[in-house]
């Protein structure tokens, strides 16, 4: 703004109506288009022959994701004897220690979340312990978070015929999704990460398992490096919840609940009552979400209610720490709490199953 | 439908320019236009397109109306009717909820037994910009600059143009007047290469660079408690130069998809960092909302010919609507203000002869009095603009070497300070003279492939809010 004596320039965009002679912009426009979907072309290429999140199916090489889902495939085929408990869910459940379990039920337990759990990764598990062990076990604690466990079937599951068999008409179609990731730097670094990883070097998972699913590396960490990340993954979150709050969606998609409700008709038909955990969320992040109103809680609240109308299961709501002596200090990032505060979870979960997991 | 988004530049632009330059006939390629707009806005929430459409129509036969009288007093109805409308639609969906609240804030610090519900009411995607446009061909037709147009396509395609719509530039119809009438009949080849051109530079300023800057600015915004000095200014830098980035690479995209239509739009950013006095700021930053408020506000007012208090309340007051223009908050109003303010002291020190004749000590005055008023710009509350601000001139202390370590990345530090350096130094889009030469195509290509793999997770540009 200036004193209204001066002039404010305004000017357009060049006047290219005219082609003039002899500065042909054509060559330019070939090559911008040759170059930009030419290197679009290749790194999609080259993400496709890796292969890294195995969402291609070209197999050649071992893939970068977690190959947890064979893993507790594996474990579970191992198993000497049913588990009493069975405990489903993503990584947020995996710190559960059946041995934990044990120690306040009674019952041997068997930890089959997995990274990235969906319903569908609960579903598989659960038919292919009862398959299994002939109708065992009939005690379950899974872990959900407010999306109740979506309907996604991770490539993994259906590139094992152990697995694969309890989805039918599920295939691994490429979609126009997946073309959108295998040109995506994410995927590019994965890609790099597994040509470094296991073309140069041996592959590795990162995380291991011990017989009964729990993880086999310690989560109680004392470091002040630690405390000093989880603040910095608090924060971030928090950042990150109050630039893009979270919005009540429209109406919700009852397809994406269809292998959480199978699961749950499946175990009921075998005289069980699961225990559904609300997953906990970290204090500050849960103050930042409560401010937007939190709408995927209420639908979350709302849709599990109704549920309950049809089918039988304990819902033990979990997200709030101080509901079951939780602290903000033990969590391993704004996400995950560690060993610790699991087993007060566990505490609270068992005290409230309602006989559930008696 | 966001510019940055694989289903715009793979499944709507492609489809949309094919039609375009393949249609012969005048008044189908703008009918097309202005469908394939509708559809561009339709996407995002198709309740609001009639909302749109009622702007459009009212101000095209409020325009021909005000043309077809010379009673004065007729003009005028018409002309207040018309913006009545406009304002009144805008005032609804953005400020109604922010009066009630402040309202009720109000009655409850004096202690009055009020409890006025809380308005949700959702605020139709680019409506401050499209009223804009619409209300500067009315009051343009009503003070006789121009004639308006009788060809409703014309018009329509005017409003909607998808390049514009959401978040500018904002367009007058004198800009696109003459283009409207004969529409480009052929893509030339220079038209196509400088719309790639601007089109990729806008990619990569969104895309590689303002999203690159968002998490850790938003990370330092989400804990004003903790910042020191360095980390305050850390982050006063980091969003000033997210939002220079985010909007300039909009406005650059909109002129490139606009080229690449064969319309040409005005330049919206001209290297506003390297401003030497805040006139000159507004001179350079958002130039086409910066020219309508001085046409359509602060002229009207009384501009700068009624002596020196006058002038200095003119700006402002324009200021104060321009901030309330950005949104119906508190802070939006306060920066409106605090900018205000700052024109008229710069008025006033010209007027006395107290301005510095050292052009870097201008620069970097002008700099840092920008960089903080958009603390006030981006802080979520006033409180929490205080606290930054006050960490920014030492009362939140220094950091120890530990505490910048938790605050500030390696990478956030070495991102600034290459783009504070950029925008210092290098031209701007503007400025760049593009050259037929393959290596340049090569360049303008790869670049957009870089870009294009960041869209993962497109981030909705900061201006789309207003």
């Amino acid at each position: 703004m200036r004193a209204d004596s001066d002039t404010l320039p305004r000017h357009l965009a060049p006047d290219a109506t005219r082609e003039g002679a002899g500065d042909s912009y054509r060559g330019l426009v070939a090559a911008a288009l040759v170059a930009c979907f030419g290197l679009l072309g290749a790194v999609f290429t080259l993400n496709v022959l890796v292969d890294p999140l195995a969402i291609a199916g070209t197999g050649l090489v071992e893939p970068a994701v977690e190959t947890d889902r064979a893993v507790k495939l594996d474990l579970i085929e191992d198993l000497p004897q049913s588990p009493e408990i069975l405990i489903l869910g993503s990584s947020r459940a995996r710190q559960a220690e059946p041995s934990f379990v044990r120690r306040l039920t009674g019952h041997t337990g068997f930890n089959a979340a997995v990274t990235g759990g969906t319903a569908a990764d609960a579903w598989v598990m659960t038919l292919f312990a009862a398959d299994r062990f002939s109708g065992e076990p009939r005690r379950f604690i899974w872990f959900v978070d407010v999306g109740i466990a979506t309907n996604g079937v991770n490539p993994e599951l259906l590139d094992d015929p152990r697995a694969s068999r309890y989805f039918s008409g599920k295939s691994l179609d490429f979609t126009l999704d997946d073309v959108a990731t295998y040109i995506s730097p994410q995927a590019t670094r994965a890609s790099w990460r597994v040509l470094r990883a296991c073309v140069l070097d041996t592959c590795s998972n990162r995380v291991r398992y011990l017989p009964d699913g729990s993880i086999d590396q310690p989560s109680l960490r004392f470091l002040p490096e630690q405390s000093a990340s989880l603040r910095r993954s608090v924060a971030q979150l928090v950042a990150g919840t109050r630039a893009r709050p979270p919005r009540a969606g429209g109406r919700i998609d009852p397809l994406r609940y269809v292998y959480f409700e199978r699961a749950i008709t499946f175990m009921n038909e075998r005289d069980a009552r699961p225990v559904i955990v609300l997953n906990p969320v970290h204090p500050e992040v849960l103050a930042e979400l409560s401010k937007h109103g939190y709408p995927g809680r209420k639908s979350a609240l709302a849709y599990l209610e109704r549920l309950q109308r049809r089918l039988d299961f304990v819902f033990v709501d979990a997200q709030d720490i101080t509901r079951w002596d939780g602290t903000a200090a033990d969590w391993s990032n704004a996400t995950h709490v560690n060993r610790r505060n699991m087993r007060r979870l566990l505490r609270y979960v068992v005290a409230e199953s309602d006989g559930a997991l008696r | 439908m966001l510019f940055n988004s694989y289903v715009f530049l793979f499944g709507f632009l492609p489809p949309v320019l094919l039609l375009w330059w393949g249609l012969r006939e005048k008044n189908l390629r703008l009918a097309f236009l202005t469908a394939a707009s509708w559809t561009f806005y339709a996407w995002w929430d198709w309740r609001f397109l009639p909302l749109m459409l009622t702007t459009t129509m009212i101000d095209y036969y409020a325009a021909l109306l005000i043309d077809r009288t010379d009673d004065e007093r007729r003009r005028r109805l018409i002309l207040i009717l018309s913006l009545g409308t406009n304002l009144g639609l805008l005032a609804y969906f953005k400020y109604v909820s922010f009066f009630v609240d402040s309202l009720d804030g109000i009655g409850k610090a004096l202690g009055l037994p009020v409890d006025l519900p809380t308005l949700k009411i959702l605020l139709p995607i680019g409506i401050s910009f499209y009223t804009f446009n619409s209300m500067s061909y009315t009051i343009d037709v009503y003070r006789r600059q121009m004639k308006p147009t009788k060809h409703l396509l014309e018009y329509t395609s005017f409003v909607a143009l998808f390049p514009h719509l959401i978040a500018g530039p904002i367009v007058r119809y004198t800009d696109l007047a003459e283009q409207l009438k004969r529409p480009a009949r052929v893509l030339t080849s220079r038209m196509a290469a400088l719309g790639l051109f601007f089109l990729a530079c806008g990619l990569v300023k969104k895309l590689l660079l303002a999203d690159q800057l968002d998490p850790h600015v938003d990370l330092l915004f989400a804990q004003p408690d903790d910042l020191g000095f360095v980390s305050a200014w850390a982050a006063a830098f980091g969003y000033s130069l997210q939002l220079y980035f985010d909007f300039s690479g909009y406005s650059d995209m909109a002129v490139g998809l606009a080229l690449l239509i064969g319309f040409r739009f005005p330049q919206n950013f001209n290297s506003p960092f390297k401003a030497q006095n805040i006139s000159d700021f507004w001179r350079r930053w958002h130039m086409t909302l910066s020219s309508w408020i001085r046409d359509y506000l602060f002229i009207p007012l009384g501009g700068s010919h009624r002596g020196t208090a006058r002038t200095t309340a003119n700006l402002v007051v324009t200021m104060f609507l321009a901030g309330l223009w950005h949104g119906a908050a508190a802070t939006f109003v306060v920066w409106g203000l605090v900018h205000g303010a700052l024109l008229g002291g710069h008025g006033l020190l010209r007027k006395l002869g107290l301005t510095s004749p050292i052009v870097l000590l201008n620069r970097a005055v002008t700099l840092l009095l920008v960089v903080a008023a958009f603390v006030i710009f981006r802080a979520p509350d006033l409180h929490t603009a205080g606290l930054i601000l006050s960490s920014m001139v030492g009362f939140g202390g220094v950091e120890s070497v530990e505490q910048l370590r938790n605050l500030l990345s390696l990478e956030f530090a070495v991102i600034l300070a290459v783009l504070f350096a950029f925008v210092q130094l290098a031209p701007n889009t503007w400025e760049l003279n593009v050259r037929p030469r393959v290596a340049y195509g090569v360049a303008i290509g790869l670049a957009s492939a870089l870009a294009i793999m960041s869209i993962a997770e497109p981030h909705p540009f900061i201006y789309f809010q207003f």
